[in-house]
């Protein structure tokens, strides 16, 4: 390796995260720890039904019972769950502000440090924003017009006590609280999240987009989304995140559950870059994401796409069950990680169904001492006639201190179906960067136009208005690689 | 019957059972069966398998009345028939062949690249009653045969070999499992290549639907070395291939592949896994498995590249044709790579015969049966025709004959 690649190296891995502040805003919680009380808290805070409230309950007795999923190929010490606050809520919300002009205007500076204007996107971008500010919504736009067409879309609190027989249906249908120790967790914790229902036949004209956003010391975030498309129903979802920068680690741990009835199709984007913890790889959010889409009715479709380049830990496999036939599946990832990062993420297509199609494109790009793991199940049952699945992961290493690890799981029980798998791994070609040299671009340049080359694929299947952060987020971490 | 119990009562029978070294390491592996359970769904070795056969099993072997033959009875060329895994010792000046002893024992057992919990190769080490070594002195060029046979039903053999290519050496290696009784071989192959020598290894496995092979092996292989295995596994009965290699000295080889055909309620396991331990090595690693009836395989393959290995090119292939329902394959290629500068993919596919391909031939004049057969020929041509041994290619293509006349 040659002298230059080293400083780019060097000057990669001292990149430090450019979105670490904290607004100092009260915040009213309860105690820390996790029991029936905390639990009963969040209910009651939330003004919960008698009915949500079991269904907590039974979550959190289940968990008691459960231990952590240690398959990952991630160390990280123990978790305390003991030592996290389990609600946070940003004080006087108790009453929702009717419009942005009430929204603390110190919530409207945190915004714009993050390039998100909302009086600017409602004009501009025409995307209706739900924000989470910790674990309350503050602001929600668009509504009417989403109102008009019946189309849903709230926080999920609103929605258990305004829809509570949609929420009855299908909370939990897709992952069950005791599915596994997170997501029994984040089923007895949620404190909230997004709620989004496409009528029959109803093609959402807009993409719904939330920011999440961590703030408060020690508190874990535990989201809970849902979305439903009803026959023949379209919708697109946005979720990007950044959090500032805290030395204390993070717990994490969403559960998003996808519901695609016949003929629906739902795309749902990732853009996650939270505080990955500093060059020595102290601090750092944990995330232990389920996510999970459910092609129940025929001809449907599921698609999730993410760029995960945050986080210091980042466990997340979001799966399609394709159930219907002829209904597909796709996941389309790239996941960098620089530094002490550990990711571990992948899918988990299941081929139920006859006539179902799934295509898995995964782009790995490990830097620094991180170590990136591609996971990913493919399986076709017996009566998946006719199935079929295409995958392919990449990794690129950049040093020769990080590693980059395929473990895939293929597993065929019906002889109609085809599965085809290929992966590869390997650092940046010299001669490609030695093209772009001789073409007078400079070093970081090359590198950064080749590694957005590599992520492409992926970055494509994003809606503009986040293929533009994304790219700039891939950019932004090799900057510094690159120069 | 545990483990521990069935141990104790056949202690006497079972080699080294004097040595303390040796009994301070099985009464490790005892308590690994008593604590790890067996957790099919999380353990690689246990997947797909009857545990009762395998775990619970009657221990019994006999010292046979037959003495194994070697013969040289042309120049480099041997042929050895080893029976119920003991070979009678030998020596040249080309080949030396002795029982093994308790530092060969001890050699393996240190070994970390194969997993704590292969129960397979934990009862291997336990029950360990029969094995040789075999020692291929410097600049030699030789040729052998070894055909194992087991002399009766409900034999229990536990056995471990070693082959040692000393510096510069040369070995091509033919050995056949061909058994009709209703036995049980646990086989372990520890190999070791030397500078600069080279090996290879072809398995035939030809068994009764009762009789289960269960083989394991695991080569070192030093600077300039190149070890190159083929499987070919034609059994009725249940085959566990789990190979092992590991690159340790610069620009060595490594090349893993195999080929089974399964019917019936048959099952086979097989893995290999190449681990690169030093600069400018090659390995790669090709299994291709035609599965019929309520057959079931799996394979498991993993290329591991150390910090150290760069300039490090590992492929893996794998490939599973299913020609029934009630069929199922199972794969995961895995990579592990921790140095930049490598070169390493996998590609892995699982499907039926191509219908186009069959509707040509079809379209040809062709049988639908016939139009099968030549796609399943043409699915394995490569293996075969690398054999470059004219008399093995032709035992080869009668057993794929053979395997064919059952497809419908």
């Amino acid at each position: 390796m040659n002298s230059e690649t080293l400083n780019t190296l060097d000057s990669y891995s001292k990149n430090k995260y450019k979105y670490g502040f904290v607004t100092d805003i009260d915040n009213e919680k309860p105690k820390k720890g996790l029991n029936e009380d905390t639990i009963k808290f969040i209910s009651l805070k939330k003004k919960e039904p008698n009915w949500m409230l079991e269904w907590r309950l039974k979550a959190f007795s289940k968990w008691k019972k459960m231990k952590e999923p240690k398959w990952a190929n991630l160390n990280f010490p123990q978790i305390d769950y003991q030592d996290i606050y389990y609600y946070s809520a940003p004080k006087g919300f108790e009453k929702k502000p009717k419009d942005l002009s009430e929204v603390d205007p110190k919530l409207i500076e945190t915004y714009n440090k993050l390039g998100i204007p909302l009086e600017e996107q409602k004009v501009l971008a025409g995307v209706a924003v739900d924000v989470v500010f910790d674990s309350v919504s503050v602001a929600t736009t668009y509504k009417g017009e989403l109102e008009k067409l019946g189309i849903i879309f709230c926080s999920i609190g609103e929605a258990i006590q305004k829809h509570p027989d949609l929420i009855k249906k299908y909370l939990g249908s897709v992952i069950p609280a005791g599915d596994h120790s997170f997501s029994a967790l984040n089923s007895a914790v949620f404190t909230d999240g997004s709620f989004v229902y496409i009528p029959e036949g109803i093609k959402c004209p807009m993409e719904l987009s939330t920011y999440f956003r961590i703030n408060a010391e020690n508190t874990g975030q535990f989201e809970r989304t849902l979305i439903i498309a009803d026959k023949g129903s379209y919708v697109s979802y946005l979720e990007g995140c950044t959090a500032p920068k805290r030395d204390d680690n993070q717990l994490h741990a969403a559960n998003v559950e996808l519901i695609a009835l016949e003929d629906a199709e739902i795309k749902y984007s990732t853009v996650q870059n939270w505080y990955p913890g500093d060059e020595d790889g102290k601090g750092g959010i944990y995330n232990f994401v389920t996510k999970r889409g459910l092609c129940a009715g025929k001809n449907s479709k599921i698609s999730w796409t993410q760029v995960e380049t945050g986080s210091a830990i980042t466990w997340k496999y979001p799966s399609c069950i394709l159930k219907g036939d002829n209904s597909i599946g796709e996941f389309y990832s790239v996941a960098i990680t620089n530094n002490f990062q550990q990711a571990d993420t992948g899918t988990k297509m299941t081929h139920i169904g006859k006539n179902t199609k799934s295509k898995i494109i995964s782009k790995g790009i490990s830097l620094g001492k991180s170590q990136n793991t591609y996971r990913g199940e493919v399986s076709f049952l017996r009566k998946a006639d006719k199935a079929r699945n295409y995958t392919q992961c990449d990794s690129l290493l950049v040093g020769n201190k990080c590693g980059a690890h395929t473990v895939p799981y293929i597993d065929s029980k019906n002889n109609s179906a085809v599965i085809e798998h290929e992966a590869s791994t390997s650092k940046i070609n010299e001669d490609q960067l030695y093209y772009c040299r001789q073409r007078g671009l400079s070093h970081e340049e090359a590198v950064s136009l080749i590694v957005n080359g590599f992520c492409k694929q992926v970055l494509q299947e994003l809606p503009m208005e986040f293929a533009v952060e994304a790219q700039k987020l891939v950019s932004i971490s090799l900057e510094g690689s690159v120069g | 019957m545990n483990i521990q119990d069935n141990y104790l009562k056949n202690k006497k029978n079972i080699f080294f059972s004097e040595n303390k070294d040796i009994q301070t390491h099985r009464e490790k592996l005892i308590n690994i069966f008593e604590n790890d359970g067996f957790d099919k769904k999380n353990n690689e070795s246990l997947k797909n398998i009857n545990q009762k056969n395998f775990i619970d099993f009657k221990y019994r072997y006999l010292i046979s009345e037959e003495t194994s033959v070697i013969n040289n009875n042309q120049e480099n060329n041997y042929s050895i028939v080893s029976v119920n895994g003991q070979c009678s010792s030998f020596k040249d000046d080309k080949i030396e062949i002795t029982k093994i002893l308790d530092e060969d024992y001890n050699d393996f057992s240190k070994n970390d690249t194969i997993e704590n919990n292969d129960h397979f190769v934990n009862l291997n080490s336990l029950f360990l009653n029969s094995g040789f070594k075999i020692v291929i002195k410097k600049n030699n060029n030789i040729k052998i045969k070894i055909s194992n046979i087991i002399t009766d039903d409900d034999l229990t053999i536990f056995q471990k070999n070693n082959y040692i290519c000393e510096e510069g050496s040369s070995l091509n290696l033919i050995e056949e499992y061909e058994n009709k009784n209703n036995s049980t071989s646990n086989i372990l192959n520890v190999i070791k290549l030397e500078k600069n020598s080279q090996l290879n290894h072809f398995l035939i496995q030809d068994n009764s639907p009762n009789h289960n092979l269960i083989i394991t092996s695991h080569s070192s292989c030093k600077k300039d070395s190149t070890y190159t295995q083929k499987v070919y596994n034609f059994s009725e009965g249940y085959v566990r291939n789990f190979h092992y290699s590991e690159l340790i000295g610069a620009n060595s080889e490594a090349d893993l592949q195999g080929i089974f055909f399964l019917k019936d309620n048959n099952t086979s396991n097989n893995k290999t896994f190449v681990k690169h331990l030093a600069e400018d090595c090659k390995s790669n690693q090709v299994y291709k498995g035609i599965l019929n009836d309520s057959s079931k395989a799996t394979y498991f393959s993993n290329t591991h590249v150390d910090q150290v290995a760069q300039k490090t090119e590992g492929y893996q292939l794998s490939k599973g044709i299913l020609l029934s329902d009630n069929a199922s394959y199972f794969s995961k290629p895995e990579l592990k790579i921790y140095a930049d500068d490598v070169k390493c993919s996998h590609g892995s596919t699982i499907g039926p015969i191509d219908e186009n391909a069959i509707f040509y031939l079809r379209s040809r004049g062709m049988s639908k049966i016939a139009a099968t057969k030549i796609l399943i020929s043409s699915f394995i041509n490569e293996e075969l025709s690398s054999i470059d041994n004219e008399q093995m290619s032709e035992i080869i293509q009668k057993k794929l004959v053979r395997y064919l006349s059952k497809v419908k």
